[in-house]
Protein backbone atom coordinates (compact mmCIF):
# COMPACT_ATOMS: atom_id res chain seq x y z
CA UNK A 1 0.00 0.00 0.00
CA UNK A 2 0.76 3.58 -0.79
CA UNK A 3 2.42 5.40 2.25
CA UNK A 4 0.09 7.66 1.63
CA UNK A 5 -2.59 6.01 1.40
CA UNK A 6 -4.05 4.85 5.67
CA UNK A 7 -6.29 2.50 6.70
CA UNK A 8 -8.12 2.95 9.79
CA UNK A 9 -11.10 3.26 11.79
CA UNK A 10 -13.50 6.69 12.19
CA UNK A 11 -14.53 7.69 15.31
CA UNK A 12 -17.32 10.13 14.64
CA UNK A 13 -18.36 13.33 16.02
CA UNK A 14 -20.89 16.23 15.59
CA UNK A 15 -20.28 19.73 14.19
CA UNK A 16 -18.99 22.58 16.93
CA UNK A 17 -17.01 20.13 18.56
CA UNK A 18 -15.50 22.91 20.79
CA UNK A 19 -11.91 22.47 22.60
CA UNK A 20 -13.66 21.44 26.04
CA UNK A 21 -14.81 18.49 24.60
CA UNK A 22 -11.79 17.76 22.86
CA UNK A 23 -9.29 18.84 25.63
CA UNK A 24 -11.06 19.47 29.09
CA UNK A 25 -10.22 23.19 30.43
CA UNK A 26 -9.87 21.29 33.87
CA UNK A 27 -6.48 19.77 32.74
CA UNK A 28 -4.87 23.09 31.54
CA UNK A 29 -2.33 23.31 33.80
CA UNK A 30 -0.73 20.00 32.14
CA UNK A 31 2.62 21.20 30.16
CA UNK A 32 4.08 18.12 29.07
CA UNK A 33 2.42 17.31 25.13
CA UNK A 34 2.91 13.47 25.36
CA UNK A 35 0.63 13.14 29.13
CA UNK A 36 -2.05 15.31 27.27
CA UNK A 37 -3.31 12.42 25.44
CA UNK A 38 -4.63 10.14 27.80
CA UNK A 39 -7.38 13.34 28.15
CA UNK A 40 -8.57 13.38 24.56
CA UNK A 41 -13.00 13.94 24.36
CA UNK A 42 -13.17 12.66 27.86
CA UNK A 43 -15.62 15.19 28.20
CA UNK A 44 -17.92 14.40 24.90
CA UNK A 45 -20.98 12.77 25.98
CA UNK A 46 -20.36 8.63 24.58
CA UNK A 47 -16.87 8.95 23.64
CA UNK A 48 -15.22 8.78 27.21
CA UNK A 49 -13.37 5.98 26.41
CA UNK A 50 -11.67 7.30 23.29
CA UNK A 51 -8.38 8.05 24.46
CA UNK A 52 -8.14 4.30 26.18
CA UNK A 53 -9.69 2.42 23.03
CA UNK A 54 -8.83 4.44 19.93
CA UNK A 55 -5.25 2.85 18.09
CA UNK A 56 -2.74 4.62 16.60
CA UNK A 57 -3.91 4.80 12.68
CA UNK A 58 -7.86 5.58 13.51
CA UNK A 59 -9.52 8.64 12.11
CA UNK A 60 -11.21 11.30 14.18
CA UNK A 61 -14.24 12.51 11.68
CA UNK A 62 -16.17 15.21 12.48
CA UNK A 63 -18.80 17.98 10.83
CA UNK A 64 -18.09 22.05 10.81
CA UNK A 65 -16.07 24.36 12.77
CA UNK A 66 -14.47 21.47 14.50
CA UNK A 67 -12.48 22.75 17.45
CA UNK A 68 -14.16 25.48 18.69
CA UNK A 69 -13.41 27.84 21.45
CA UNK A 70 -10.38 28.25 22.85
CA UNK A 71 -7.08 28.58 21.77
CA UNK A 72 -5.14 25.93 23.83
CA UNK A 73 -2.60 23.63 21.85
CA UNK A 74 -3.37 20.89 24.06
CA UNK A 75 -6.15 20.14 21.47
CA UNK A 76 -4.06 19.08 18.84
CA UNK A 77 -1.34 17.93 21.06
CA UNK A 78 -3.48 15.09 22.41
CA UNK A 79 -4.40 13.83 19.20
CA UNK A 80 -1.55 13.73 17.50
CA UNK A 81 0.03 12.04 20.67
CA UNK A 82 -2.61 9.79 20.44
CA UNK A 83 -1.59 8.61 16.98
CA UNK A 84 -4.64 9.92 15.12
CA UNK A 85 -2.97 10.55 11.88
CA UNK A 86 -5.60 13.41 10.36
CA UNK A 87 -8.62 15.17 11.61
CA UNK A 88 -10.84 14.99 8.91
CA UNK A 89 -13.76 17.49 9.10
CA UNK A 90 -16.52 19.51 6.72
CA UNK A 91 -14.23 22.67 8.40
CA UNK A 92 -11.90 24.02 11.50
CA UNK A 93 -12.49 26.92 13.80
CA UNK A 94 -9.66 29.51 12.72
CA UNK A 95 -7.40 28.87 16.11
CA UNK A 96 -7.34 25.04 15.84
CA UNK A 97 -6.93 25.46 12.21
CA UNK A 98 -3.57 27.18 12.86
CA UNK A 99 -2.70 25.24 15.78
CA UNK A 100 -2.65 22.20 13.49
CA UNK A 101 -0.70 23.73 11.03
CA UNK A 102 1.33 25.14 12.95
CA UNK A 103 2.40 21.62 14.22
CA UNK A 104 2.45 20.32 11.27
CA UNK A 105 -0.58 18.01 11.92
CA UNK A 106 -2.69 17.69 8.90
CA UNK A 107 -6.57 18.37 8.37
CA UNK A 108 -8.59 17.71 5.54
CA UNK A 109 -11.22 20.27 4.58
CA UNK A 110 -14.07 17.54 3.91
CA UNK A 111 -17.09 18.67 1.76
CA UNK A 112 -20.53 17.16 2.79
CA UNK A 113 -19.26 15.30 5.60
CA UNK A 114 -21.36 17.50 8.09
CA UNK A 115 -24.62 15.74 6.24
CA UNK A 116 -23.09 12.69 5.75
CA UNK A 117 -22.66 12.31 9.76
CA UNK A 118 -26.27 13.53 10.43
CA UNK A 119 -27.95 10.97 7.05
CA UNK A 120 -25.57 8.48 9.41
CA UNK A 121 -23.66 8.08 5.97
CA UNK A 122 -20.62 7.47 8.03
CA UNK A 123 -20.29 6.13 11.51
CA UNK A 124 -18.29 4.77 14.58
CA UNK A 125 -16.38 1.83 13.50
CA UNK A 126 -16.47 2.08 9.84
CA UNK A 127 -13.29 1.33 8.10
CA UNK A 128 -11.83 4.23 6.35
CA UNK A 129 -9.26 4.31 3.21
CA UNK A 130 -7.77 8.14 3.11
CA UNK A 131 -5.09 9.29 0.44
CA UNK A 132 -3.36 12.05 1.84
CA UNK A 133 -2.16 13.16 -0.86
CA UNK A 134 -5.44 13.11 -3.21
CA UNK A 135 -8.21 13.85 -0.45
CA UNK A 136 -9.60 10.61 -1.60
CA UNK A 137 -11.80 9.50 1.36
CA UNK A 138 -13.52 6.06 0.59
CA UNK A 139 -15.62 4.35 3.37
CA UNK A 140 -14.87 0.76 3.37
CA UNK A 141 -17.92 -0.18 5.28
CA UNK A 142 -20.53 1.26 3.13
CA UNK A 143 -18.82 2.26 0.03
CA UNK A 144 -19.23 5.89 0.22
CA UNK A 145 -16.55 8.21 -0.73
CA UNK A 146 -15.88 11.92 0.21
CA UNK A 147 -12.99 14.13 -1.77
CA UNK A 148 -11.04 16.22 1.12
CA UNK A 149 -9.10 19.57 0.31
CA UNK A 150 -5.84 19.93 1.90
CA UNK A 151 -3.99 23.29 2.94
CA UNK A 152 -2.68 25.38 0.60
CA UNK A 153 -0.25 28.70 0.11
CA UNK A 154 1.93 29.59 3.09
CA UNK A 155 0.11 26.90 5.38
CA UNK A 156 1.13 23.69 2.77
CA UNK A 157 4.86 25.07 3.06
CA UNK A 158 4.60 25.25 6.95
CA UNK A 159 2.85 21.81 7.00
CA UNK A 160 5.89 20.72 4.32
CA UNK A 161 8.45 22.09 6.86
CA UNK A 162 6.67 20.42 9.86
CA UNK A 163 5.54 23.18 11.91
CA UNK A 164 5.97 26.85 12.56
CA UNK A 165 8.87 26.97 14.41
CA UNK A 166 10.87 24.41 11.95
CA UNK A 167 9.66 26.41 8.93
CA UNK A 168 11.03 29.78 10.49
CA UNK A 169 14.02 27.76 11.36
CA UNK A 170 14.68 26.73 7.58
CA UNK A 171 13.45 30.23 6.41
CA UNK A 172 16.22 31.66 8.73
CA UNK A 173 18.94 29.05 7.12
CA UNK A 174 18.50 30.46 3.40
CA UNK A 175 19.21 33.75 4.48
CA UNK B 1 -11.16 50.22 -3.98
CA UNK B 2 -11.49 51.34 -0.41
CA UNK B 3 -10.23 49.19 2.62
CA UNK B 4 -11.67 48.21 5.59
CA UNK B 5 -10.26 48.74 9.03
CA UNK B 6 -8.64 45.10 9.26
CA UNK B 7 -6.69 45.40 5.78
CA UNK B 8 -5.74 49.02 7.03
CA UNK B 9 -4.11 47.37 10.41
CA UNK B 10 -3.07 44.50 8.44
CA UNK B 11 -1.37 46.74 5.58
CA UNK B 12 -0.18 48.89 8.77
CA UNK B 13 1.43 45.91 10.44
CA UNK B 14 3.20 44.12 7.73
CA UNK B 15 4.38 47.40 5.46
CA UNK B 16 2.71 45.72 2.21
CA UNK B 17 -1.03 46.50 0.46
CA UNK B 18 -2.69 43.66 0.85
CA UNK B 19 -6.09 41.83 -0.47
CA UNK B 20 -8.61 39.22 1.36
CA UNK B 21 -7.22 35.96 1.47
CA UNK B 22 -3.49 37.09 0.80
CA UNK B 23 -1.07 35.69 3.40
CA UNK B 24 0.85 38.23 5.27
CA UNK B 25 3.84 38.30 8.20
CA UNK B 26 2.57 41.06 10.58
CA UNK B 27 4.90 42.83 13.32
CA UNK B 28 3.67 42.05 16.40
CA UNK B 29 3.19 45.09 18.49
CA UNK B 30 2.50 43.03 21.89
CA UNK B 31 2.66 39.08 22.41
CA UNK B 32 1.28 38.40 25.90
CA UNK B 33 0.42 34.98 27.66
CA UNK B 34 -1.18 34.06 30.62
CA UNK B 35 -0.89 31.57 33.84
CA UNK B 36 -2.43 28.84 31.54
CA UNK B 37 -0.89 28.52 28.03
CA UNK B 38 2.01 30.44 29.15
CA UNK B 39 3.81 28.09 30.77
CA UNK B 40 3.57 25.89 28.00
CA UNK B 41 4.99 29.22 25.59
CA UNK B 42 8.17 29.30 28.21
CA UNK B 43 8.95 25.35 28.26
CA UNK B 44 8.77 25.60 24.34
CA UNK B 45 10.48 28.79 23.49
CA UNK B 46 13.62 27.33 25.90
CA UNK B 47 13.44 24.04 23.96
CA UNK B 48 13.82 25.41 20.14
CA UNK B 49 15.73 28.23 21.26
CA UNK B 50 18.18 26.65 23.50
CA UNK B 51 17.08 29.30 26.36
CA UNK B 52 17.73 31.75 24.21
CA UNK B 53 16.86 35.49 24.18
CA UNK B 54 13.34 37.03 22.83
CA UNK B 55 13.25 39.52 20.46
CA UNK B 56 12.37 42.29 22.52
CA UNK B 57 11.04 42.31 25.86
CA UNK B 58 9.26 45.57 25.97
CA UNK B 59 6.96 43.72 23.80
CA UNK B 60 5.96 40.86 25.54
CA UNK B 61 3.57 40.87 28.60
CA UNK B 62 2.49 38.19 30.94
CA UNK B 63 -0.96 38.42 33.50
CA UNK B 64 -2.08 35.89 35.37
CA UNK B 65 -5.84 35.28 35.37
CA UNK B 66 -7.48 32.10 34.85
CA UNK B 67 -6.43 30.71 38.59
CA UNK B 68 -5.37 33.55 40.65
CA UNK B 69 -4.00 33.25 43.50
CA UNK B 70 -2.83 29.85 42.49
CA UNK B 71 -4.95 27.18 43.91
CA UNK B 72 -2.89 24.02 43.68
CA UNK B 73 1.25 23.19 43.47
CA UNK B 74 1.17 22.34 39.67
CA UNK B 75 -0.95 25.96 39.29
CA UNK B 76 1.61 27.82 41.57
CA UNK B 77 4.70 25.94 39.90
CA UNK B 78 3.62 26.94 36.37
CA UNK B 79 2.95 30.60 37.55
CA UNK B 80 6.61 30.72 39.38
CA UNK B 81 7.79 29.17 35.63
CA UNK B 82 6.41 32.28 33.80
CA UNK B 83 7.95 34.64 36.50
CA UNK B 84 11.30 33.48 36.64
CA UNK B 85 11.11 33.93 32.85
CA UNK B 86 10.05 36.92 32.92
CA UNK B 87 13.33 38.18 35.31
CA UNK B 88 15.64 36.29 33.36
CA UNK B 89 14.34 37.67 30.15
CA UNK B 90 14.27 41.49 31.63
CA UNK B 91 10.35 41.24 30.57
CA UNK B 92 8.53 43.94 33.37
CA UNK B 93 5.33 44.14 32.01
CA UNK B 94 4.38 41.19 34.45
CA UNK B 95 0.81 42.11 35.52
CA UNK B 96 0.62 38.59 38.59
CA UNK B 97 -2.30 36.93 40.61
CA UNK B 98 -3.21 40.90 42.02
CA UNK B 99 -3.92 42.23 38.94
CA UNK B 100 -7.27 40.56 37.37
CA UNK B 101 -8.60 39.26 33.73
CA UNK B 102 -5.60 39.65 31.52
CA UNK B 103 -7.07 41.52 27.97
CA UNK B 104 -8.80 44.45 30.78
CA UNK B 105 -5.75 44.30 32.87
CA UNK B 106 -3.55 45.57 29.63
CA UNK B 107 -6.32 47.81 28.55
CA UNK B 108 -5.95 49.62 31.84
CA UNK B 109 -2.36 49.98 31.80
CA UNK B 110 -2.16 51.64 28.25
CA UNK B 111 -0.57 49.38 26.69
CA UNK B 112 -3.45 48.87 23.79
CA UNK B 113 -4.12 51.33 20.40
CA UNK B 114 -6.19 51.11 17.65
CA UNK B 115 -4.26 49.25 14.93
CA UNK B 116 -2.45 47.37 17.21
CA UNK B 117 -1.65 43.91 16.75
CA UNK B 118 -1.93 41.99 19.75
CA UNK B 119 -1.33 38.30 20.76
CA UNK B 120 -2.33 36.30 23.50
CA UNK B 121 -3.53 32.35 24.72
CA UNK B 122 -6.85 33.31 25.59
CA UNK B 123 -9.35 33.43 22.56
CA UNK B 124 -11.54 36.50 24.12
CA UNK B 125 -7.98 38.31 23.44
CA UNK B 126 -10.23 40.05 20.51
CA UNK B 127 -12.45 41.92 22.81
CA UNK B 128 -9.74 44.28 22.70
CA UNK B 129 -11.15 45.10 19.08
CA UNK B 130 -13.89 47.23 21.28
CA UNK B 131 -11.06 50.05 20.86
CA UNK B 132 -9.94 49.02 17.12
CA UNK B 133 -7.18 46.99 17.94
CA UNK B 134 -6.50 43.46 16.07
CA UNK B 135 -6.17 41.18 19.10
CA UNK B 136 -6.18 37.57 18.95
CA UNK B 137 -5.86 34.18 21.06
CA UNK B 138 -3.27 31.74 19.53
CA UNK B 139 -1.57 28.68 20.69
CA UNK B 140 1.82 28.97 21.98
CA UNK B 141 3.66 27.84 19.13
CA UNK B 142 2.36 30.86 17.60
CA UNK B 143 3.52 33.06 20.87
CA UNK B 144 6.99 31.87 20.44
CA UNK B 145 7.17 32.15 16.91
CA UNK B 146 6.26 35.61 17.74
CA UNK B 147 9.01 36.07 20.59
CA UNK B 148 11.59 34.65 18.60
CA UNK B 149 11.32 36.99 15.48
CA UNK B 150 8.10 39.44 16.41
CA UNK B 151 6.27 39.11 13.42
CA UNK B 152 3.19 36.05 12.86
CA UNK B 153 1.76 34.77 9.70
CA UNK B 154 -2.18 35.73 8.93
CA UNK B 155 -4.67 35.66 6.48
CA UNK B 156 -6.47 38.87 5.56
CA UNK B 157 -10.36 38.45 6.24
CA UNK B 158 -13.29 39.65 4.75
CA UNK B 159 -15.32 41.98 6.49
CA UNK B 160 -18.78 41.90 7.75
CA UNK B 161 -20.52 44.96 8.43
CA UNK B 162 -22.91 45.37 10.85
CA UNK B 163 -25.21 48.24 12.31
CA UNK B 164 -26.96 48.73 15.02
CA UNK B 165 -29.54 51.66 15.29
CA UNK B 166 -31.88 51.92 18.14
CA UNK B 167 -32.40 52.23 22.07
CA UNK B 168 -32.45 49.41 24.77
CA UNK B 169 -35.23 48.96 26.69
CA UNK B 170 -35.57 48.88 30.85
CA UNK B 171 -33.73 45.93 31.46
CA UNK B 172 -32.40 45.11 28.37
CA UNK B 173 -28.56 45.62 27.39
CA UNK B 174 -25.52 45.29 25.28
CA UNK B 175 -25.23 41.29 26.47
CA UNK B 176 -29.18 40.57 25.32
CA UNK B 177 -28.08 41.99 22.04
CA UNK B 178 -25.04 39.72 21.62
CA UNK B 179 -26.88 36.65 22.91
CA UNK B 180 -29.68 37.45 19.92
CA UNK B 181 -27.18 37.78 17.57
CA UNK B 182 -25.24 34.43 18.31
CA UNK B 183 -28.56 32.81 18.25
CA UNK B 184 -29.29 34.55 14.66
CA UNK B 185 -25.91 33.53 12.62
CA UNK B 186 -25.30 30.75 14.63
CA UNK B 187 -21.66 29.42 16.36
CA UNK B 188 -19.62 29.80 12.66
CA UNK B 189 -21.71 32.85 11.86
CA UNK B 190 -18.69 35.25 11.36
CA UNK B 191 -16.26 32.10 9.87
CA UNK B 192 -13.06 33.71 10.02
CA UNK B 193 -13.94 37.23 9.24
CA UNK B 194 -13.60 40.66 10.64
CA UNK B 195 -16.53 42.26 11.74
CA UNK B 196 -17.11 45.92 12.15
CA UNK B 197 -19.72 47.50 14.29
CA UNK B 198 -21.27 51.05 13.77
CA UNK B 199 -24.78 52.54 14.20
CA UNK B 200 -26.06 54.89 16.73
CA UNK B 201 -26.29 52.09 19.28
CA UNK B 202 -22.60 51.29 19.21
CA UNK B 203 -21.37 55.19 19.06
CA UNK B 204 -23.50 55.91 22.83
CA UNK B 205 -22.11 52.63 23.89
CA UNK B 206 -19.73 52.44 26.88
CA UNK B 207 -16.26 50.68 26.66
CA UNK B 208 -17.66 47.83 29.41
CA UNK B 209 -20.60 47.10 25.67
CA UNK B 210 -18.36 47.12 23.31
CA UNK B 211 -15.91 44.92 25.52
CA UNK B 212 -18.92 42.73 25.80
CA UNK B 213 -19.96 43.05 22.32
CA UNK B 214 -16.25 41.85 20.68
CA UNK B 215 -15.73 39.60 23.35
CA UNK B 216 -18.57 37.25 21.91
CA UNK B 217 -17.43 37.50 18.41
CA UNK B 218 -15.31 34.42 19.05
CA UNK B 219 -18.56 32.41 20.15
CA UNK B 220 -19.65 33.36 16.46
CA UNK B 221 -16.56 32.03 15.17
CA UNK B 222 -15.59 35.53 14.03
CA UNK B 223 -11.61 36.30 14.07
CA UNK B 224 -12.16 39.97 15.47
CA UNK B 225 -14.78 42.70 16.23
CA UNK B 226 -13.87 46.44 15.17
CA UNK B 227 -15.29 49.22 16.83
CA UNK B 228 -13.59 52.70 16.27
CA UNK B 229 -12.84 54.89 19.45
CA UNK B 230 -15.39 57.67 19.45
CA UNK B 231 -16.43 59.99 22.59
CA UNK B 232 -16.10 59.24 25.70
CA UNK B 233 -14.47 55.91 25.31
CA UNK B 234 -11.71 57.84 23.18
CA UNK B 235 -10.84 60.04 25.61
CA UNK B 236 -10.57 57.43 28.04
CA UNK B 237 -8.48 55.62 25.77
CA UNK B 238 -6.53 58.53 25.18
CA UNK B 239 -5.91 59.25 29.10
CA UNK B 240 -4.70 55.92 29.30
CA UNK B 241 -2.79 55.03 25.80
CA UNK B 242 -1.48 58.62 24.58
CA UNK B 243 -2.27 61.14 22.19
CA UNK B 244 -0.90 58.58 19.32
CA UNK B 245 -4.42 57.34 19.71
CA UNK B 246 -5.77 60.10 17.89
CA UNK B 247 -3.74 59.44 14.52
CA UNK B 248 -4.59 55.97 14.41
CA UNK B 249 -8.24 56.80 14.96
CA UNK B 250 -8.16 58.72 11.62
CA UNK B 251 -5.42 56.63 9.29
CA UNK B 252 -6.97 53.34 10.50
CA UNK B 253 -10.70 53.77 10.07
CA UNK B 254 -12.26 52.10 7.01
CA UNK B 255 -12.61 54.22 3.73
CA UNK B 256 -15.81 54.98 2.60
CA UNK B 257 -16.36 52.79 -0.21
CA UNK B 258 -15.04 49.68 1.56
CA UNK B 259 -15.64 46.23 0.23
CA UNK B 260 -17.86 44.13 2.74
CA UNK B 261 -18.88 40.65 2.72
CA UNK B 262 -22.08 41.01 4.68
CA UNK B 263 -23.70 44.07 5.39
CA UNK B 264 -26.45 43.36 8.21
CA UNK B 265 -29.10 45.90 10.25
CA UNK B 266 -30.35 45.58 13.62
CA UNK B 267 -32.51 47.36 15.58
CA UNK B 268 -32.33 46.95 19.30
CA UNK B 269 -35.98 48.52 19.86
CA UNK B 270 -38.37 46.11 21.36
CA UNK B 271 -35.88 43.26 21.94
CA UNK B 272 -36.08 41.54 25.06
CA UNK B 273 -33.72 39.75 27.81
CA UNK B 274 -32.04 37.17 26.03
CA UNK B 275 -30.25 33.83 27.17
CA UNK B 276 -27.89 31.28 25.70
CA UNK B 277 -29.86 27.86 26.91
CA UNK B 278 -27.51 24.69 27.77
CA UNK B 279 -25.84 23.18 26.08
CA UNK B 280 -24.37 26.12 23.41
CA UNK B 281 -24.14 29.87 22.96
CA UNK B 282 -26.12 29.63 20.13
CA UNK B 283 -29.08 27.61 21.72
CA UNK B 284 -30.98 31.14 22.37
CA UNK B 285 -34.41 32.22 23.56
CA UNK B 286 -35.87 34.76 25.61
CA UNK B 287 -35.39 34.70 28.98
CA UNK B 288 -39.59 34.89 29.29
CA UNK B 289 -39.49 31.99 27.40
CA UNK B 290 -37.33 29.90 29.68
CA UNK B 291 -38.66 31.41 33.16
CA UNK B 292 -38.71 29.34 35.87
CA UNK B 293 -35.97 27.01 35.13
CA UNK B 294 -34.92 25.96 38.10
CA UNK B 295 -31.01 27.28 38.96
CA UNK B 296 -28.68 26.53 42.17
CA UNK B 297 -26.15 29.03 41.49
CA UNK B 298 -25.87 32.38 39.49
CA UNK B 299 -22.82 34.00 38.82
CA UNK B 300 -21.61 37.84 37.09
CA UNK B 301 -18.42 38.57 36.15
CA UNK B 302 -16.06 37.35 32.93
CA UNK B 303 -14.01 39.29 30.11
CA UNK B 304 -16.97 39.71 28.48
CA UNK B 305 -18.99 41.23 31.67
CA UNK B 306 -17.15 41.46 34.32
CA UNK B 307 -16.67 45.44 34.37
CA UNK B 308 -17.54 48.24 37.03
CA UNK B 309 -20.93 49.26 34.45
CA UNK B 310 -21.90 45.80 34.08
CA UNK B 311 -21.38 45.22 38.23
CA UNK B 312 -23.27 48.49 38.23
CA UNK B 313 -26.79 47.43 36.34
CA UNK B 314 -26.66 44.41 38.62
CA UNK B 315 -26.54 46.24 41.50
CA UNK B 316 -29.57 48.33 40.14
CA UNK B 317 -31.63 45.21 39.94
CA UNK B 318 -30.71 43.91 43.53
CA UNK B 319 -31.71 47.60 45.17
CA UNK B 320 -34.92 47.14 43.19
CA UNK B 321 -35.90 43.58 45.00
CA UNK B 322 -34.42 45.35 48.21
CA UNK B 323 -30.97 44.33 48.22
CA UNK B 324 -32.88 40.26 49.11
CA UNK B 325 -31.38 37.21 47.16
CA UNK B 326 -32.88 34.08 47.26
CA UNK B 327 -31.15 31.40 49.90
CA UNK B 328 -31.78 28.29 47.55
CA UNK B 329 -29.16 29.77 45.04
CA UNK B 330 -25.32 30.33 45.47
CA UNK B 331 -24.73 34.35 44.39
CA UNK B 332 -20.86 34.70 42.80
CA UNK B 333 -19.61 38.29 41.33
CA UNK B 334 -16.16 38.45 40.46
CA UNK B 335 -14.75 41.92 39.13
CA UNK B 336 -12.50 41.54 36.32
CA UNK B 337 -9.62 43.62 37.44
CA UNK B 338 -8.39 45.54 40.41
CA UNK B 339 -9.44 48.81 39.34
CA UNK B 340 -13.32 47.83 38.61
CA UNK B 341 -12.99 46.08 42.53
CA UNK B 342 -12.01 49.60 43.61
CA UNK B 343 -14.72 51.48 41.92
CA UNK B 344 -16.95 48.59 43.04
CA UNK B 345 -15.66 49.60 46.72
CA UNK B 346 -16.06 53.27 46.30
CA UNK B 347 -19.40 53.18 44.88
CA UNK B 348 -21.03 51.13 48.22
CA UNK B 349 -21.97 47.99 46.35
CA UNK B 350 -19.56 45.39 47.95
CA UNK B 351 -21.10 46.32 51.66
CA UNK B 352 -24.47 45.90 49.77
CA UNK B 353 -23.96 42.76 48.08
CA UNK B 354 -21.89 40.89 51.29
CA UNK B 355 -24.99 42.34 53.59
CA UNK B 356 -27.12 40.17 50.61
CA UNK B 357 -25.52 37.19 51.15
CA UNK B 358 -23.66 37.17 48.06
CA UNK B 359 -20.13 36.44 47.57
CA UNK B 360 -17.97 38.98 45.73
CA UNK B 361 -14.53 37.99 45.16
CA UNK B 362 -10.97 38.95 43.85
CA UNK B 363 -10.83 39.90 40.24
CA UNK B 364 -10.01 36.64 37.70
CA UNK B 365 -11.97 34.35 35.30
CA UNK B 366 -13.55 32.47 38.16
CA UNK B 367 -15.64 30.35 36.23
CA UNK B 368 -14.45 30.16 32.81
CA UNK B 369 -12.48 26.80 33.94
CA UNK B 370 -13.42 23.97 35.90
CA UNK B 371 -10.37 24.32 37.76
CA UNK B 372 -11.43 27.26 39.64
CA UNK B 373 -14.29 28.20 42.49
CA UNK B 374 -17.32 28.32 41.67
CA UNK B 375 -17.51 24.56 39.80
CA UNK B 376 -21.03 23.16 39.28
CA UNK B 377 -21.48 19.34 40.51
CA UNK B 378 -23.35 17.19 38.15
CA UNK B 379 -27.29 17.70 37.58
CA UNK B 380 -26.50 21.75 39.22
CA UNK B 381 -27.86 24.43 36.68
CA UNK B 382 -25.45 27.68 36.57
CA UNK B 383 -26.93 30.62 35.53
CA UNK B 384 -23.55 32.87 34.16
CA UNK B 385 -22.37 36.40 32.39
CA UNK B 386 -19.53 34.50 31.03
CA UNK B 387 -19.66 33.28 27.31
CA UNK B 388 -19.74 29.89 26.71
CA UNK B 389 -22.08 27.12 28.12
CA UNK B 390 -20.80 24.09 25.87
CA UNK B 391 -21.34 20.49 27.93
CA UNK B 392 -20.08 20.37 31.19
CA UNK B 393 -17.91 23.19 30.82
CA UNK B 394 -17.64 24.33 34.72
CA UNK B 395 -18.26 20.36 35.65
CA UNK B 396 -19.35 16.98 34.24
CA UNK B 397 -22.86 17.08 33.91
CA UNK B 398 -23.79 20.54 34.60
CA UNK B 399 -25.61 22.85 32.70
CA UNK B 400 -25.20 26.34 32.68
CA UNK B 401 -27.60 29.57 30.94
CA UNK B 402 -25.53 32.42 29.84
CA UNK B 403 -27.28 35.76 30.16
CA UNK B 404 -27.42 39.36 30.91
CA UNK B 405 -25.72 40.86 34.46
CA UNK B 406 -29.39 42.47 35.16
CA UNK B 407 -31.07 38.69 34.00
CA UNK B 408 -28.43 36.67 36.18
CA UNK B 409 -29.05 39.34 39.08
CA UNK B 410 -33.31 38.86 38.56
CA UNK B 411 -32.89 34.99 38.94
CA UNK B 412 -30.53 35.49 41.88
CA UNK B 413 -33.25 37.47 43.65
CA UNK B 414 -36.14 34.57 42.28
CA UNK B 415 -34.15 31.58 42.92
CA UNK B 416 -35.16 30.54 39.52
CA UNK B 417 -34.68 32.09 35.97
CA UNK B 418 -36.08 35.23 36.12
CA UNK B 419 -37.09 38.34 33.41
CA UNK B 420 -35.47 41.49 35.34
CA UNK B 421 -38.14 43.36 33.93
CA UNK B 422 -40.18 41.61 37.07
CA UNK B 423 -38.10 43.25 39.46
CA UNK B 424 -37.26 46.79 37.61
CA UNK B 425 -40.74 47.71 37.35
Amino acid sequence: MEQNVLRGKAWVFTDDVDTDLIYHNKYLAETDPKKMAQYSFEYYPGKEKFAKEAKPGDFVVAGRNFGTGSSREHAVYCLKELGIPVVLAESFARIYYRNAINNGYPVLFVKGLSDAIKEGKIQDGDELEVNISTGEIKDLTNGHTFHGDAVTDLEKDIMASGGLIEYLKAQAAKK
Amino acid sequence: MGKTMIQKIIQRASGKEVQVGDRVWCRIDLSTARDFGGPNCVLQFDEVTDKGKVWDPDKIAFTFDLQAPAHAEKVANNQKIIRDFAKRQGITKVFDVNWGIGQHVLLENGLVKPGDVILGTDSHMNLLGGVGAFATGVGNTDIVASWINGTLWFRVPETMKITVSGTFAKGVCMRDFLTFLVGKLGADGMFFKAVEFYGETIEKSTLADRITLCSMVTEMSGKVGLIMPNGEVLDWLVKRAGMEVLDRVQTLKADPDAVYSDDLHFDVTGLEPMASCPDAPDNVKTVREAAGAHIDQVHIGSCSNGRFEDIAAAFEVLKAANFQISDSVRTIITPSTREVMKQCAEAGFIQKFLEAGVIFTNPTCSLCTAEHYGVLPGGDVGVSTTNRNFIGKVGKGSHTYLVSPMTAMASAVKGVLTDPRDILK
